[in-house]
C-alpha cells in the first residue's frame, strides 16, 4: 500500500453499465452519492457577501436562492437538481474580500452551514491552479496570500469539497514541449504532496490530466508518474480531470482528441476504471463528452448565458429571454409566474430576471445529462446514437463530430 | 351566368405525346405497365421499318379489362393507384404512330382493340378513335400483347440510335428495369425482360436478357496494390439492403429508402448509366424506384460527388408528365426530404471505411508523386553524372558557387550574411564591419530585366554578365529615369539620379571560380 493511499475509504465508482465507450455508474465521495454521467454547475457559494444575503450578491445569489427554495425567489425550490457541484478556490476571492470575511468563508464547510442545508450534493472543489498562477496567489482588499499547495489544500478541506483536486499548472496552446513537461514536473510535485495531505481527506483525491492529444497526455503524465516514483496513479488517487482544454472549447476536434487521448492514457496505465471529469466543458459537448466515456463534467455556461440574457432552448440552441416562451418548459422556474414575470423584466435588479434564466439554462443542461444517462443504462448503443443524431447531429457546427464520436465510441450509424 | 372552361382535346393529346421526346420512353413507360399489372415476363421487339419503327410488347400480366383499355387510350384517366402510371400520361407516347393494336386477355377474355393512324389524325387537328371487340380466351393465358406499327419519335429506333448495349444501359437507368424495390420489403416483384432487336438494328446478339433489377459492384473494402488503390474499393450502404427514413413535414409523415454505395472509379465503371457516365454519379431521387434528378447538392461540401452513388426513393415527390423533373420542390415535403438525404449523407461521408477510402486515394496520390519525383532524382542524377563543369541552374546555387568560390587559393572572400530569395534585396554581403545590400541573379542583366531598383543595391552577386548588348541597351535608354553607365572591365554600375551618383559592384562567381589571380585583383 502508498505511502500516500486514501485511508478513508469513503471513495468508490462503479460502473454499473455501459454502452460502447460510454458508461453509466455511481460515484460515492465524502458524504455525497451521485449517479453518472452528471454535471457540475459552477456555483459561487461565498460571492462576496454575508451569510444574511446568502453569500453574495449579483446573479450567484439568485441562484443559491433558487437552489435552496428562499422566499426571495417566490420558494421556488430546485434543489433536486443541484444533486452535485463545483467551486475553485481561486472565486474565494473574485469580489475583492477582507481577510475577515475570508476567515469567515473558511471557519465551517459549506454544506454545514445552516444557510445552505437544502444542498447536500457532491461539492467539487477545484484548485483554480489556472487563475491562482495567473494572478500570483489570493488577493482581497487587504491582503495577498502567496498560494502553493498546502494553502490551496487547506481551503478545499475547509470549504469541505467531496472531490478535492491537486494544484495544477494548465497548460496553453502557445507552450513549447519544454514548457509542459515543466509544467507536467511541477503538477507531478504538487500532486505528490496533495496525495500526502489529502491522506485522511473522507472525500475523493482527483488527479489533473493536461494534454490535447494522446501524446501530450502521456508526455505529462509520464512526467508526474517520474515524480511519484514507485507510488502508482491508482493508489494515489480517486479521479482523473482532465483539465486545459476551455482554450479549446470551441474546438470540438481538439475535446475529441483529448478525451479519446486521455481515456487511451488511463487504459495503458490501469486507471482506466477511476471516474473521469473533464473540467470547464459542457453545452453541445456533454453528450458528446459522455459518449467518449466522460463521466463528469461542470458547467458555468448556463451563468454566462444567463447573465448575457440567453435562454436556452435546448443543449446547443439559446434565444433572447425577451422572446422567449416559457409555456413550452415545465421547469420550477419556468412554471412559477412570478419567476416568469422577472424574467420578463418585471425585476428592479438585473440579477433576479438573469438568475432564473441562468437555473433555468442549467435545468436544461442537467435534463440532458439524466436523459443521456438513462440512455446508456439501457445498455445499447442504439438509444444513444438516435439521441445524439437527433440532437448535435442536427446542428451544422457539430453534425461532423457526432458523426466522428457515434463511429469512434458507439460502433457507427451503419 | 356560370361558364365552365373548355379543353382542346386534340391539342391535350399532342402536347402530352411530345412531351415525350426520348424513342426509348414507349419501352419505359410500356415496362412500367407491365410492372404494374404483375407481370413476371415481358418481351419486346422492334423491327426497323421504311417510315417507322414496329414495335410488339407482350406480357404475362393481368390483362386488362375493358376499363382498364379505355384508360389506356385516355388522357389523364388512369384507374391506377399507387403504380407507377397513375396519371394516365404515359402510353400517349404510343399515339406518336401509324397503328396501335392491343390484344389483352383477362379472366377467360380477350379485348382486342385498333387505334389506326392516331398521329396524322392528331396533327390534323382530329380525335382519333377506336375500336374494341371481346372474344372469348382460355383461362390462365392473361397478358397484354401490344403492337405499335410506324413509329416515330425524336430520332427512331434505327440502327443509327440505338443497339443492345444502348438498350440495356437505357432499361437499368431509366426505367423499372433498374427498379431499387429489391432492396426494401415493400411491393415488390421481379420481372424478366427481353429485348428483340431487328438483325438490321444490332446483329451483335439474338436477344437482351435482364431482370428488373439494380445492383451494385460487388463490395471491395480494402484497397489494391497498384498506382491508384482506391480505384477498385467499393462499399454498399448500407451493408445489406435499405435504408428507410421517416421524415416530417408539415403535411404529415414520408417515407424515404435510401440505397447506395460509395465506390473508385473502376468499381463505377462497372454500373451501366445512361448518358455521359462521369455525370451520372452523386445522389438521384427517384419516385417508384425509377430515378427522376440529380440531388448533388445533398453531398457535403468537402466531398465531390462523384464517388457516391445513391438513390433516394419517395413516393410523395411529384414529377413532371414525361417523368423527367419533380414539380414539387417548393413543397415542404421536399425540403425536408432534402434535409434528411443531407444528413444521411453526412453520416455516410464520416463512416470509418469513407475516411479510410478518401486516404486509399490519397495515398496513392503520394506515392505517385513520390514516383514520379524519384523519376526527376534519377533524370538530374544522369544529367548531373554527365556534366563536367558546375553552371549554377538558380539562385540557390549561386551562392553555393560563390562560397565555393571562397576556397581556391588568391580568391577574396565573400561572406554571404543572409539569403532571401523572395525579399526585394535578396541577400546581405559582409565587407569588413560593412553589410552590403546585394541583388543575387544568374545574370546581372536579369535584374534589370526585373526591374528591380539600383538605389537600394550596393552590389550585384551574379554567374555571369548576361547579354552585355542588353546591359548596354539599358545604360543608352536610361533605367528607372537615371543615369546607368556600365563598366564591363572593373566591374563596376555607375547610376546617377536626381542629383546622386552611386556605384553598385558587380560579383561574377564564374570568373572567380576560373581566375587565380592575386588577391587584391579578384573580387
Amino acid at each position: 500500500m502508498s505511502q500516500f493511499a486514501n485511508t478513508a475509504s469513503s471513495v468508490s465508482f462503479d460502473i454499473t453499465e455501459t454502452a460502447g465507450k460510454a458508461r453509466a455508474g455511481v460515484l460515492s465521495a465524502g458524504t455525497a452519492t451521485i449517479e453518472t454521467p452528471n454535471l457540475f454547475p459552477v456555483v459561487n457559494f461565498y460571492g462576496g457577501g454575508r451569510a444574511e444575503s446568502m453569500f453574495g450578491g449579483s446573479t450567484h445569489r439568485t441562484i443559491k436562492e433558487l437552489m435552496i427554495g428562499a422566499d426571495r425567489v417566490d420558494s421556488v425550490d430546485c434543489s433536486d437538481y443541484f444533486d452535485a457541484a463545483m467551486m475553485t478556490v481561486s472565486s474565494l476571492t473574485e469580489y475583492g474580500i477582507s481577510r475577515n470575511v475570508l476567515r469567515d468563508y473558511l471557519s465551517e464547510p459549506i454544506k454545514a452551514r445552516p444557510v445552505f442545508d437544502k444542498f447536500n450534493g457532491m461539492l467539487f472543489i477545484d484548485s483554480g491552479g489556472f487563475q491562482i498562477l495567473q494572478r500570483g496567489g489570493l488577493d482581497g482588499s487587504d491582503f495577498q496570500i502567496d498560494m502553493d499547495q498546502d494553502a490551496v489544500f487547506d481551503m478545499q478541506q475547509k470549504m469541505g469539497g467531496d472531490i478535492l483536486v491537486n494544484l495544477d499548472r494548465p497548460i496553453s496552446p502557445e507552450d513549447t514541449y519544454e514548457d509542459r513537461v515543466a509544467k507536467a514536473q511541477q503538477t507531478g510535485q504538487d500532486a505528490l504532496q496533495f496525495a500526502d495531505l489529502a491522506a485522511d481527506h473522507p472525500g475523493a483525491r482527483y488527479l489533473t490530466f493536461h494534454g490535447y492529444d494522446y501524446s501530450m497526455i502521456d508526455t505529462f503524465v509520464s512526467t508526474m508518474q517520474d515524480e511519484f516514483g514507485d507510488q502508482s496513479i491508482h493508489e494515489l488517487f480517486d479521479g482523473i480531470a482532465l483539465g486545459g482544454l476551455v482554450p479549446k472549447k470551441d474546438d470540438r476536434d481538439a475535446l475529441i482528441d483529448a478525451v479519446l487521448g486521455c481515456k487511451e492514457v488511463m487504459a495503458e496505465n490501469g486507471i482506466a476504471d477511476l471516474p473521469l471529469h473533464v473540467l470547464g466543458i459542457s453545452n453541445g459537448a456533454i453528450p458528446l463528452l459522455a459518449a467518449l466515456g466522460v463521466d463528469t463534467f461542470d458547467s458555468s455556461s448556463y451563468l454566462q448565458s444567463g447573465i448575457n440574457g440567453k435562454y436556452a432552448t435546448s443543449l446547443t440552441k439559446f434565444i433572447n429571454v425577451d422572446d422567449a416562451d416559457f409555456g413550452q418548459c415545465n421547469c420550477p422556474v419556468c412554471s412559477s409566474d412570478e419567476l416568469v414575470s422577472r424574467m420578463q423584466g418585471n425585476a428592479q435588479y438585473r440579477k433576479d430576471i438573469m438568475g432564473p434564466v441562468a437555473v433555468h439554462n442549467y435545468i436544461v443542461q442537467q435534463r440532458a445529462v439524466e436523459r443521456i444517462r438513462e440512455l446508456i443504462q439501457q445498455g445499447e448503443t442504439d438509444p444513444l446514437i438516435d439521441y445524439i443524431d437527433a440532437t448535435v447531429g442536427r446542428e451544422d457546427s457539430t453534425r461532423r463530430h457526432a458523426h466522428r464520436v457515434v463511429n469512434e465510441s458507439l460502433g457507427g450509424y451503419f | 351566368m356560370k361558364q365552365q372552361p373548355k379543353v382542346n382535346e386534340v391539342n391535350e393529346f399532342l402536347e402530352i405525346a411530345s412531351d415525350f421526346e426520348d424513342p426509348l420512353e414507349v419501352i419505359r413507360e410500356s415496362l412500367s405497365n407491365a410492372y404494374d399489372a404483375n407481370a413476371s415476363h415481358v418481351e419486346f421487339t422492334i423491327r426497323e421499318r421504311p417510315h417507322g419503327s414496329d414495335i410488339v410488347i407482350e406480357d404475362d400480366g393481368g390483362g386488362m379489362s375493358r376499363q382498364d383499355l379505355e384508360s389506356f387510350f385516355d388522357l389523364g384517366n388512369s384507374r391506377k393507384e399507387d403504380a407507377i402510371g397513375y396519371k394516365g400520361h404515359g402510353t400517349k407516347i404510343f399515339y406518336k404512330s401509324d397503328e396501335i393494336v392491343v390484344n389483352t386477355s383477362r379472366d377467360g377474355t380477350t379485348l382486342h382493340a385498333e387505334m389506326k393512324d392516331p398521329w396524322r389524325k392528331l396533327n390534323n387537328k382530329e380525335l382519333p378513335e377506336y375500336t374494341v371487340t371481346e372474344t372469348p380466351s382460355r383461362k390462365g393465358r392473361d397478358g397484354t400483347l401490344i403492337r405499335i406499327s410506324g413509329f416515330r419519335s425524336g430520332q427512331g429506333l434505327g440502327p443509327e440510335s440505338l443497339t443492345y448495349n444502348k438498350i440495356e444501359h437505357y432499361l437499368k437507368w431509366k426505367t423499372i428495369a433498374g427498379s431499387t424495390a429489391h432492396f426494401f420489403e415493400d411491393n415488390h416483384h421481379d420481372m424478366k425482360i427481353e429485348v428483340d432487336l431487328d438483325e438490321e438494328i444490332d446483329d451483335t446478339k439474338g436477344k437482351l436478357e435482364i431482370d428488373s433489377n439494380f445492383t451494385f459492384p460487388d463490395e471491395q473494402l480494402e484497397p489494391g496494390d497498384g498506382d491508384f488503390p482506391a480505384e477498385r474499393m467499393c462499399k454498399h450502404f448500407p451493408s445489406e439492403g435499405g435504408r428507410v427514413i421517416e421524415v416530417e413535414h408539415e403535411g404529415g409523415t414520408s417515407e424515404v429508402e435510401i440505397v447506395g454505395m460509395v465506390a473508385g472509379k473502376e468499381a463505377r465503371n462497372e454500373l451501366a448509366t445512361y448518358g455521359k457516365h462521369s455525370a451520372q454519379f452523386g445522389v438521384w431521387l427517384a419516385k417508384d424506384h425509377i430515378k427522376v434528378e440529380q440531388l448533388n447538392e445533398a453531398v457535403p461540401d468537402n466531398v465531390e460527388h462523384t464517388h457516391l452513388m445513391f438513390i433516394v426513393n419517395c413516393q410523395d415527390i411529384e414529377l413532371s408528365a414525361n417523368r423527367g423533373k419533380i414539380r414539387n420542390k417548393s413543397s415542404n415535403v421536399y425540403q425536408r426530404l432534402v434535409e434528411e438525404v443531407r444528413h444521411y449523407l453526412s453520416k455516410v461521408c464520416s463512416h470509418p471505411w469513407f475516411l479510410e477510402y478518401m486516404e486509399a486515394r490519397r495515398q496513392g496520390e503520394l506515392n505517385r508523386k513520390a514516383q514520379s519525383q524519384s523519376d526527376s532524382v534519377a533524370q538530374r542524377r544522369e544529367r548531373l553524372a554527365k556534366r563536367t563543369d558546375f553552371v549554377p541552374e538558380n539562385r540557390a546555387e549561386l551562392v553555393l558557387a560563390l562560397e565555393r568560390s571562397n576556397r581556391k587559393s588568391g580568391v577574396k572572400e565573400i561572406e554571404v550574411a543572409d539569403y532571401r530569395p523572395n525579399d526585394e534585396v535578396a541577400s546581405f554581403i559582409r565587407d569588413g564591419d560593412d553589410l552590403k545590400p546585394t541583388s543575387v541573379y544568374l545574370q546581372v542583366e536579369d535584374h534589370f530585366a526585373d526591374d528591380k531598383p539600383l538605389e537600394t543595391i550596393d552590389t550585384v552577386l551574379a554567374w555571369e554578365w548576361g547579354d552585355r548588348d542588353s546591359l548596354r541597351e539599358y545604360a543608352r535608354q536610361g533605367y528607372h529615369d537615371g543615369m546607368l553607365s556600365v563598366d564591363f572591365a572593373e566591374q563596376k554600375l555607375e547610376y546617377e539620379k536626381d542629383g546622386e551618383r552611386k556605384q553598385v559592384d558587380v560579383v561574377l562567381v564564374s570568373k572567380r571560380l576560373r581566375q587565380e589571380k592575386p588577391l587584391a585583383e579578384i573580387q
